[in-house]
């Protein structure tokens, strides 16, 4: 999927499968479209050299990975970590087969 | 005494309860009755919260009653964008994905206002997950500009804009990834500001783009944000937000300084921008003389590199938006699909049916955007133009104090008229840099536009961690525009008389 290229309604489905969003085919020809436009709106990114450009991934540049103490502080209790779940069992969020054919493994 | 509420400024709010001239409490019920008689046009609010106000004010009036000093935000009306958490109200982002969930706990931002004696009034529209800048992308219903009910308030903080505009509250939080606060100030005519990255504590808001999203407050005057900011920044870094940065600014202490002999940028080439209006056009020359009125030298700068801005954001932002939201999996919290056999058909239908359009939208261009082969193309060298946009503003703050320019191109538009979401991306041409370098921009209210009779807000944007000195421009603009405590014609005064 090189740049100028434009994205098929395929690679729109292998990319909807990656982000776990399902797509119905109207909505992944409206998603296609979508997809060349915005992409059509980045190529100005393309025309730079870059070469000796160091990139910033983030506006306080010289920011090293922030610790605290390793002391224990509270947190939600178990009922209040589990009071937004859609389902749940005891003390645990429930879940669906993890496997595909919901099998036994 | 005023007969109702929305004409009061913050510190007269907070006075007027230190005085006794009328309680806490009486200003919550003023503020319940300015939102039961006009939030049924603005629809600003998802939700208000009767109860967390009046006990809010309660306590307010008990420390008065015990004759301790007051908080300096006693008793005055907020609300927040639905992306922020506060105890005993759901937050919603507008989303279906989050209709039902409760905030586990109160957002830093949100604490802070209330540790200043605020009284929170409850949860204000906005697009879905801040995806726009309409909030018509709200999944529960649009939201409509005071200044004219069938147009949009701007976004994605449109409900945070119109409530205040509306005279509803006096203050309100929203947040900023891509102009987000400043856009809807400027549509409403409102104040509206962006603080410099790390200076208000994300903590508790839903996040969207973590090295661009900053929370900010909105106000009917320069004096009210200030104050605001005043007590968001109270009680120093937040050690739950780690890009939270100590800062000890008093951001009223130098809010009426002369701004005589300072050096306000201009960029002429942006004025002849494709799709900016004459109306806006004019506004920003009026603006500038108004500064230079004051004895301020207009200067002209550039900013090269402002116009890939667009293209870095529409990489940078999907990319973090599709990280951030790949939490929503329908296990935790958030919608999820009944009946499913597999987790991961579980999954892929919660985030189909809890997501709107707008949200899919990003993340599937920032899913896009971080596949192998793609990631070496656009991810790392947008994060490289993001490095020549910062010293483009580097390179102007060595000459000038602040740069003056549009927040909008347009004034407010009707909902719907705009409906190509990449028009719509285009229009965040003026904001979306500062979010990229991550220093600070105010929107103020300038003028009614003269063909249109809107508001049009002008655009000052500030160095990193230089915010109270851009606030001291702001309110250089604000008095001699006489927009100031403006509520939008056709709300002022109706309901929240105080007695």
């Amino acid at each position: 999927m090189a740049s100028g290229q434009q994205l098929t309604r395929d690679d729109v489905a292998g990319i909807a499968a990656y982000a776990r969003i399902a797509l119905d085919d109207a909505e992944l020809v409206e998603m296609t479209a979508y997809l060349n436009d915005a992409i059509a709106l980045l190529q100005p990114i393309l025309e730079y050299d870059l070469e000796d450009i160091e990139p910033t991934f983030h506006p306080i540049g010289d920011m090293a990975n922030v610790m605290r103490e390793d002391v224990p502080v509270p947190g939600l209790s178990l009922e209040e970590a589990l009071a937004n779940a859609g389902s749940r069992e005891g003390r645990a969020f429930r879940v669906p087969a993890i496997l595909d054919d919901g099998g036994g493994a | 005494m005023p007969a109702t509420l929305d004409q009061l400024s913050a510190r007269q709010i907070a006075a007027g309860v230190a005085s006794g001239a009328f309680s806490a409490v009486e200003v919550a019920q003023a503020a319940l009755d300015a939102i039961a008689e006009r939030d049924a046009d603005t629809q600003a609010f998802l939700q208000v919260s009767e109860d967390l106000a009046l006990a809010a004010a309660a306590r307010v009036d008990a420390l008065r009653a015990a004759g301790r000093a007051l908080p300096p935000l006693a008793g005055v009306p907020v609300a927040f964008k639905d992306n922020m958490n506060l105890l005993g109200t759901r937050t919603t982002c507008a989303s279906h994905m989050l209709e039902r969930y409760e905030s586990p706990f109160t957002a830093t931002c949100v604490q802070r206002l209330l540790d200043a004696g605020a009284t929170p009034l409850g949860k204000l529209n906005m697009d879905e997950f801040a995806f726009g800048s309409t909030t018509d992308s709200s999944a529960f219903h649009p939201t409509n500009n005071p200044w004219g009910l069938a147009l949009v308030p701007g976004g994605s903080s449109g409900g945070s804009a119109a409530a205040v505009a509306a005279g509803e509250v006096t203050l309100a939080l929203g947040s900023d990834t891509g102009g987000s606060i400043r856009q809807p100030a400027s549509l409403c005519g409102v104040v509206g500001m962006k603080p410099t990255y790390g200076v208000v504590s994300r903590y508790g808001v839903v996040a969207f783009g973590s090295s661009l999203d900053q929370v900010g407050p909105l106000g009917r005057r320069v004096e009210d944000v200030a104050l605001a900011l005043n007590a968001l920044v109270a009680g120093g870094r937040d050690p739950r937000d780690s890009t939270s940065q100590a800062c000890e600014q008093d951001f009223i202490a130098h809010l009426d300084d002369p701004i005589e002999g300072r050096h306000v940028g201009i960029i002429p080439s942006l004025l002849e921008a494709p799709g900016l209006s004459a109306e806006v056009r004019v506004a920003m020359r009026l603006a500038a003389e108004r500064l230079e009125a004051q004895g301020a030298h207009i200067v002209e700068v550039s900013l090269p590199n402002m116009a890939s801005a667009i293209a870095a954001y529409y990489v940078i932002a999907p990319c973090e938006a599709f990280s951030n939201l790949a939490r929503f999996d329908g296990v935790r919290y958030g919608y999820q699909e009944p009946g499913c056999a597999t987790l991961a058909k579980q999954t892929s239908l919660s985030r189909a049916r809890g997501f709107d359009q707008e949200a899919k939208r990003r993340q599937m261009l920032g899913a896009y955007l971080l596949s192998s082969g793609v990631y070496e193309q656009y991810y790392l060298p947008a994060q490289k133009v993001r490095t020549l946009i910062t010293a483009d503003y580097q390179r102007a703050f060595e000459r000038v104090d602040a740069i003056l320019m549009p927040t909008s191109p347009t004034v407010a538009w009707e909902h719907g008229a705009i409906s190509d979401p990449a028009a719509l991306y285009l229009a965040d041409v003026f904001t979306i840099s500062s979010n990229i370098a991550g220093n600070c921009a105010i929107s103020v209210p300038v003028c009614l536009g003269s063909e249109s009779g809107l508001p049009i807000g002008a655009q000052l944007q500030g160095p990193s961690f230089a915010d109270a000195r851009l606030l001291t421009f702001a309110r250089a603009l604000e008095r001699s525009c006489s927009m100031e405590g403006l509520v939008a014609p056709g709300f002022a005064g109706r309901g929240g008389e105080l007695a």
